[in-house]
This record gives C-alpha cells, structure tokens and sequence, in this order.
C-alpha cells in the first residue's frame, strides 16, 4: 500500500473487461514516450555510443575526414586517459552517494612526489610507482577516514583536501617544475605497444571472453538455472571480437596501442569486475541506494566508504604518475580543475548524483565524449572560451536528459 | 440518496505492457464515505493517482464522471481545482515551518508590498483549526513539533482549506495510535456531516467498518464489487478482497518451548537529544527456543529502541548486556548481532528494509554477500540459485529476481526483506512491526512463516501495534509502557484490557 506498489506485478485476475475504451490519439503518444524513455534507460551505454558516433561524424565532416584519422584516434585515446583514470575512480565515489572534489590536487601532488622521486631520489621505477600508489590510496584513506567515521559531509572533506593538497604540493617542489625526469618513467606515458604485442593481446581478451561465456552457459546449466539462446551468446561473442579486433586495427595502424590507453583498458576490465562480481562492488551500490538499509542488513557501511575512498586515492596516484610521464616534468599546477572533467566525465556516462547507480564503462565513455570534445574544436581552432561553454552545456543537458528520462522524476 | 459527486468508470492502467488496472468502477455521492478495500499491489494506489491526476488524462482508459461532467485533468493543480484532495501516506508539510505556513503553502496571503499578511494568514488558520475542533493546535507553531497523528490532521485542515469536495485518505492511520486514529475517524465524520465525500484506504477493517457508507472492493486490478456498509460484514470483505475463505487470521501452531536461548539485561537508552530523560528504562527479559516473544505497548512507548538496542543500531548513548545461551556477548553494530545469530527487519521499511534500485534478489543475499564468493569473486549462478529458492519459499511475487525491489508491492518488499535477514539462519529473529502496510494474504503467509521457523527451533522477537496479531501469534507478551517494562504475561487465554491496563500502568516506584 505505499506509492511504490505500480506498477503492479500481479496478473489481472481474468475477469472480463467490461468497458475497454479504445485508446486516444494523445494515449498513444504518452506512451510513445514512455516506452522510448524506458529504452534509452535500459540501453544508456547505447546511447552513448550512439552520442559517441555522432559527435565522431560531425567532427570528421567539419574537418574533411582529419578526425576519423587513425593518428588522431590514438592521440584522442592518449587524451582522456588520465581523466578516465580519475573518472574510473570517481564513479564509485558518486554511486556510494559522495563526492572527492581533492582528486585534482592529489594528482597533482602525487605527479609531483613521483617526480621528486625520480628526478632527486632516482627511485627505480617499479619502486616510485608502488610507493605512489600506496601513498595516494593512504591519502585516499584519510579523506575515507573523515567522511566514513567522523561523519564530515566529503564535499567538505574533499574540498579542504583540494586546498591543502595543492598547498602541499607547492611547499616541496617550491612552485617550480620538476625536471629530468628519466626515459623510463617518461615511457609510461608516451611510449605504445608492438603491433604484435597488441594482437597478441587483443587475440588473447577474445579467447578469455569466450570462454567466460561459454563456461557461464555450462555453469547455468548444472545449477538448473535457464540458459540464454546459443545464436545470441554466439552473436554477442561475434561482436567482441569485431569490436577489438577493429580497435587493435586502427591503433596498429598509428603507432601500437599507447601505454596509458592499456592501463586504462585494464582498470576498466578490472573495475568492471569488481562492480559486478565482488563483495565490496555490490556493497558499493547498496550503499549508495541505502546507506541506512545496508548497515542494517550487517555490512560494515564505514570501511565499504573508506576502501571507496582508499580507491580513489590510488586512481588519482595512477593519473598523476601518467601525467608527470605525459609531460616528462612534475608541474606544480598540474590537475587543476581536473576533479571537474572527472566527475562531469561520470554525470555523463550516467552516474546517478543521487547514487546507486553508474558503470565504469560509462564514465569511461563520458570522458571520451569530453576529450573528443576537446579535440575536435581544438582542431577547427574554436576558441578556448567557446570550448569551455560547449562543455558546460553539455554537462547541463546530460543531465538533463538523466532526469527527464529517469523513473523517479514523478 | 444523494447525487453522484464522482463516477469512474472502466479505469485501465498499463505499465510497460503489464496491466495494474483492468476495468475498475468507483462512484462517490455527495457526503459520502467509501471504503477502497484491496490487498497490497491490487491496485488501490495506482486508482487513487488516476483520479487525482499524478498519471494525466490519456495516459489511462476509461472515463471520470465529475459532477456530472468529464474530467479531463492534466495535472494535480487541475484535479485540486476541481475540489478533488489526495493525502498521501507519507506525509507532505515542512516540519521547519509553522501549521499555518504549511497550510497555506504556495497560497500565501499577501498584504501591503506583496509580503506575506502573517497575521491574516495565522487568523485564518485559527479560524480553519476551531473549525474542525483542532483548537489545541498552535498554529505558530513549527509542524516538527506535533505528533505523527497531529500531522495528519493538519494535513486534513490543508486540503480542506482548499475547498475540497472529495478527500482522498490513503491509509491514514499506518503510524498513528489508537487515540488519535479516533480523533482521525471523528474528522472525517465531521466531514461527512458537512458534506465533503471521501475516499478512505485502509487495510484496517474495523476502521472501514466504523466509518464508511458503502465499500468498493479491487483485486488484482480488477472491480471486485461495491456495497453499502450496511448490507456487508467485514468477514465478507476480507472474502472478496482475497478471493478465498480465510479459516482463521492466525494460522496458530502447536511449538515445542524449549531453554532459555537470550537474555537481555537492564537495557538503558537515553535520549539522544535529552540525556536526562530514558527511551528504554532499565528493560531485561528472558527468551526461550522456540517462542515467540510479542513486544506490546502504545507508540512511542520505547519497543523500537530496546530492539534496537538488541541489535547495536540505537542511535544515542545505550547499554545493555546481552546473553546468548548463557554467553555474555558485545553487539556494537549490526555486524556483529549478525554474526552472532541476531538478525532483525527494521519497522520502517522504505527508509531501512530495501535498497530500492538494487534487484530483489540482490536485496536478499545482501547480508550473506561473502558466503558466495570463490576467488574473491561473487558467484552468481550458485547465488541466482539460492534467491530463486528464497523466493519460491516466501512466495515473493516478482516478474524476475533481477528486478528492483522498489517496483514491488509492499508487501513482496517485507517479505523480500524478511527473507533477506533469514539468510545468515539466525538463532534469535527479531521482527520490528512485521506486518505493517502489508495485506491480509501476505499477513497470513508471514504468520505461518514464523511458526514454521520456530518449530525448527529458532526464537523470534515481534514488536507490533497490532494488538489482535500479539495476541494471536505471541506465547508471551511483554508490554513496555514509557521505556519501562510493566508486564510480562505468558499468552493463555490474554486479553487486549489487560495488556492496555499494563502498558498505561506506571511501575510502583521502586528504588
């Protein structure tokens, strides 16, 4: 008897209709809508590539067929790689229903410690990266520490980390760049796969990907549980190998996938895993749906918050070793604003503000929305100025549509 | 007879292709009360927002007769116009701002320089509150202070300060107590008297009984039939609303008592915001295998934050010691009373039972999430297996377990919830008003569960308002009044006037 009990799941009880009345012209475009707000719901990340392929056409008829260039794809992909890093992280913060707005300070100071690291203490590099990893997630932890047990909003949390570790960061490089960085850490950023290494790759996902699904297939059967069609997992297993293989193709015809573009490409595959298939994954969600309900059903709600910010701390530690590598310096002023394309790069792939809800794969394709963005007016020369209120426009309607076509707008 | 005030006719409703309405009839006359009676998800809610247009005109079949003219509203402004007022179950005022504030709300009357005329605005409210002889009511003051009841009546004077013709009562009472349920159903005979018609939901019989004028019955989203109040019995609704004979409301079973299982001893809980005063004073009790221990007392007597207590969730300073078969054990958190074989379904089931965008099932192993991993991952298939067989067992109606709970009827929600705490087998349950806004036939099935639970032995604690369910499922009742624990009676042949008699009976000072 609550306002949640429609739509109803219980059958009609077979009693005749009585007084059917034929559907109106206006019926029949209510529903119209309806049912096309419950497919773009269903299918978001459809829906976002299908925005993806748009801006994709437009760009390259606006600039005679440079866009769709196999070189600027790679160097679109190298662009939102740091964003998506951040974002990959960010996502899990939104659906736990908080926000990190430090992530652009932090990778800044981490960028710089890990320059420090390279430059003045000569760290191999394994070490550097480990020690930064650990560093950010143990900053991550901090920010986790206050929001989950102390109970600060982490808008304010994060927003005091935004100043403070920026102050930081200033304080031991003195504001001033910090140069040489040495080849091997600069490779992280800038360096690409062999085109053999990627086929080999690419090959390898493919046979991992099947073989998943078809032992999923047997898995059903032996636990009595019904068993999707064979031409449709055949299809959907046809599809991926179309898919990398097109991707291994127009990256081997550049220079070989870039190795941010890997990591990234193994923090989705990763992450992903963790969303769906993991403990903590699912208690991430639960916790962002009903934070009350999920402590109540005997879930440690406050670590779940920590380990998420934990999480973040070291996705940003990742972004700031790729952009010290990227720019083959550690700038002071590096990821400023940043935190804003991520969470905006979130929004758009679909994270709920209200939590709950998103996907990596979404945030992910949400930053290669913003990038091509980038890219694409910055090709045609548009001015900085202009680029940064199409951005804003589109954050705003993103959004917009979110709302106009989520269930819970009546 | 009076005139037709409101004519429905034909109403169908679809969502994505499933049918919530299929042909429902409901005429109101003029001054008229009628009861809506139906079971959780028949489609009582769904029909109430038909009418007052939260679904638009076109995006349903059938036709509205509204004083003798077609009703074609597009939006809740349209159909509050017209003089039709819906109040919903979860209440809709600003507890920040004052009674009078509130009900004029988006009306506010304005004097000189368009500021709001206070002084108009709080005569008026007076005026509408000695109306309905609600002239205790301080309408100064902020709505955070009055009681759940209050509120609903100030709800009441809001739409009829709008000039409602016919008030939409979406179960009213759910959280009032028994007084200001009175108070409640005198306000709407006052109503009637006046010649405002109404629409009363409730799952609460008696309540329609004592009330309505005549009864529509749905079912399954489908006209049931109507009659006037005079020519049917309540046993006749209950009938017609679940299609079958019910032999007896509690399915009531022989169950061997076995030791003492828990103990809790002197429970305290303050309140968080006074310290000086007990939510929970001084409680301890006893609990045997295999009993089921019914928790009674008024609202607000403290059974919700001495279970609380019991399961590490209080929100304020507490103590209390806890036995588990004659073991002292520590339960800070929620955590931990699962881990010890504590398990409990909170009252308020929106706010703490669900995780609404999470699937049903994915509700379920919520508490049991680590028994299903192998390699640190969920294995889905084995757990897939384990919600398909909760639901069979709870008979959980649901198109698929991968759908979000949010989208059941309450009553598949608690059941889901029920099933959700029943996974980590705990030895002690306890259940926090475990059929409250459920319907008659998921009220018989949670009943039936929780005698099969204790014949395997398990010991279940129940707090309920519902006086007939404590006294008809519990083998012993507690009864706490104002925080204290004032009688402890084993259920043989108990009367509803003797637990009353404790819970208002303050405890003989003792030192």
């Amino acid at each position: 008897m609550t306002s949640t009990d429609s739509p109803s799941l219980t059958t009609a009880g077979g009693q005749p209709d009585t007084s059917k009345t034929p559907p109106a012209g206006s019926t029949r475009a209510v529903v119209g809508v309806t049912q096309f707000k419950a497919a773009f719901t269903r299918y978001k990340i459809l829906a976002l590539a299908v925005v993806i392929a748009i801006v994709w056409v437009f760009f390259n008829y606006l600039t005679d067929g440079d866009f769709l260039t196999a070189r600027n794809l790679s160097n679109l992909l190298r662009q939102m790689a740091i964003t998506g890093m951040l974002a990959s992280g960010m996502v899990f913060v939104i659906i736990a229903g908080e926000i990190d707005l430090s992530v652009g300070s932090l990778l800044g100071l981490l960028g710089g410690i890990a320059a420090l690291f390279d430059a003045r203490y000569h760290l191999p590099l394994p070490v550097n990266l480990v020690a930064v990893l650990a560093i950010g997630a143990a900053i991550g932890c901090f920010n986790g520490y206050w929001v989950a047990y102390r109970g600060i909003p982490s808008f304010i949390v994060t927003l005091a980390g935004l100043l403070a570790f920026r102050g930081i960061l200033l304080g031991i490089t003195h504001g001033v760049t910090v140069t040489p960085i040495s080849p091997g850490l600069v490779a992280v950023g800038q360096s690409y796969l062999p085109a053999l290494i990627g086929i080999i790759l690419a090959a390898a996902m493919f046979v991992v990907l099947a073989t998943v699904t078809l032992r999923n297939r047997a898995n059903r059967r032996t636990h009595g549980l019904k068993v999707p069609a064979f031409g449709l997992d055949l299809a959907k297993i046809a599809l991926t190998g179309v898919a990398l293989a097109g991707f291994i193709v127009v990256l081997n015809a550049y220079r070989g996938i870039p190795t941010p573009v890997l990591i990234l490409l193994c923090l989705l595959g990763g992450l992903t895993i963790m969303a769906r298939r993991t403990v903590l994954g699912r208690r991430i969600y639960a916790i962002g749906g009903n934070l009350e309900a999920t402590r109540l059903s005997g879930v440690d709600v406050q670590r779940v918050k920590l380990v998420v910010f934990g999480l973040m701390g070291a996705a940003a530690a990742l972004a700031g070793v790729m952009t010290t590598a990227r720019l083959a310096a550690g700038s002071p002023s590096a990821g400023s604003l940043q935190e804003l394309d991520a969470i905006a790069s979130c929004i758009i792939g679909g994270t709920s503000m209200r939590g709950g809800a998103g996907t990596v794969a979404g945030a992910l394709i949400g930053a290669l929305i913003m990038a091509s963005l980038d890219n694409g007016m910055s090709m045609l020369s548009v001015d900085t100025y202009w680029q940064m209120i199409v951005k804003g426009t589109i954050l705003l309607l993103a959004v917009w549509l979110d709302i106009a076509t989520g269930t819970k707008s009546a | 007879m009076a005139e037709t005030l409101l004519e429905m006719r034909g109403i169908t409703k679809d969502f994505a292709g499933v049918r919530a309405l299929n042909g429902i009839n409901l005429t109101v006359r003029a001054g008229e009360v009628v009861g809506l009676c139906g079971e959780n998800g028949a489609g009582k809610s769904t029909m109430m927002k038909v009418l007052s247009a939260v679904y638009p005109y076109g995006t349903w079949g059938g036709t509205i007769q509204w004083q003798g003219r077609e009703l074609r509203a597009a939006s809740i402004r349209e159909t509050e116009a017209a003089g039709i007022v819906i109040i919903h179950q979860e209440l809709m005022l600003v507890p920040q701002l004052s009674v009078a504030e509130n009900i004029f709300l988006g009306r506010e009357p304005r004097g000189f320089g368009g500021f709001i005329d206070f002084e108009a605005m709080y005569a008026k409210a007076a005026a509408l509150m000695a109306d309905l002889k609600m002239s205790h009511i301080n309408v100064a003051q902020p709505v955070a202070h009055y009681s759940g009841g209050e509120r609903q009546l100030i709800e009441i004077a809001k739409a009829l300060s709008k000039n409602a013709k016919l008030l939409i009562l979406d179960e009213p009472t759910s959280s009032l107590t028994r007084s200001e349920t009175e108070t409640l159903l005198g306000l709407v005979k006052g109503l009637k008297a006046r010649g405002t018609a109404c629409v009363y939901i409730s799952h609460k019989l008696e309540e329609i009984e004592a009330i309505a004028d005549s009864v529509t019955v749905i079912r399954d989203g489908a006209y049931v039939g109507h009659a006037a109040m005079a020519d049917i019995k309540a046993s006749d609704i209950i009938r017609m609303m679940i299609g079958r004979e019910m032999t007896s409301l509690f399915p009531r079973e022989a169950h061997p008592i076995g030791e003492v299982v828990f103990e809790a001893r002197n429970v305290i809980c303050l309140d968080p915001q006074n310290v000086n005063r007990r939510r929970v004073d001084d409680v301890s009790f006893q609990l045997r295998r295999g009993e089921i221990l019914g928790i009674a007392g008024l609202v607000g007597a403290g059974r919700t934050e001495l279970v609380s207590a019991l399961f590490g969730c209080y929100r304020g300073p507490y103590t209390a010691e806890i036995l588990l078969e004659g073991k002292p054990i520590t339960v800070r958190t929620p955590k931990e009373a699962v881990r010890h074989g504590l398990c409990m379904v909170p009252e308020d089931r929106k706010a703490h039972g669900i995780v609404p965008d999470l699937a049903v099932g994915q509700n379920i192993t919520l508490s049991t999430l680590d028994d299903y991993t192998s390699g640190g991952l969920i294995d889905e298939n084995r757990e897939l297996r384990d919600i398909d067989a909760a639901i069979a067992q709870m008979r959980i109606k649901t198109a698929s377990p991968m759908l979000a709970i949010a989208r059941l009827s309450g009553g598949n929600q608690q059941k889901a919830v029920i099933s959700k705490m029943l996974a980590p087998k705990p030895r002690v349950l306890i259940l926090d008003e475990p059929t409250r806004g459920v319907d008659v036939g998921a009220k018989y099935e949670i009943y039936k569960l929780m005698f099969d639970l204790v014949k395997q032995g398990m010991s279940i604690i129940m707090v309920s308002s519902e006086m007939p369910e404590v006294l008809g499922i519990s083998d012993r009742v507690l009864v706490i009044g104002e925080g204290q624990l004032r009688g402890d009676f084993i259920n043989d042949g108990l009367t509803q006037e003797q637990v009353l008699t404790a819970a208002i009976t303050p405890l003989p000072h003792a030192a």
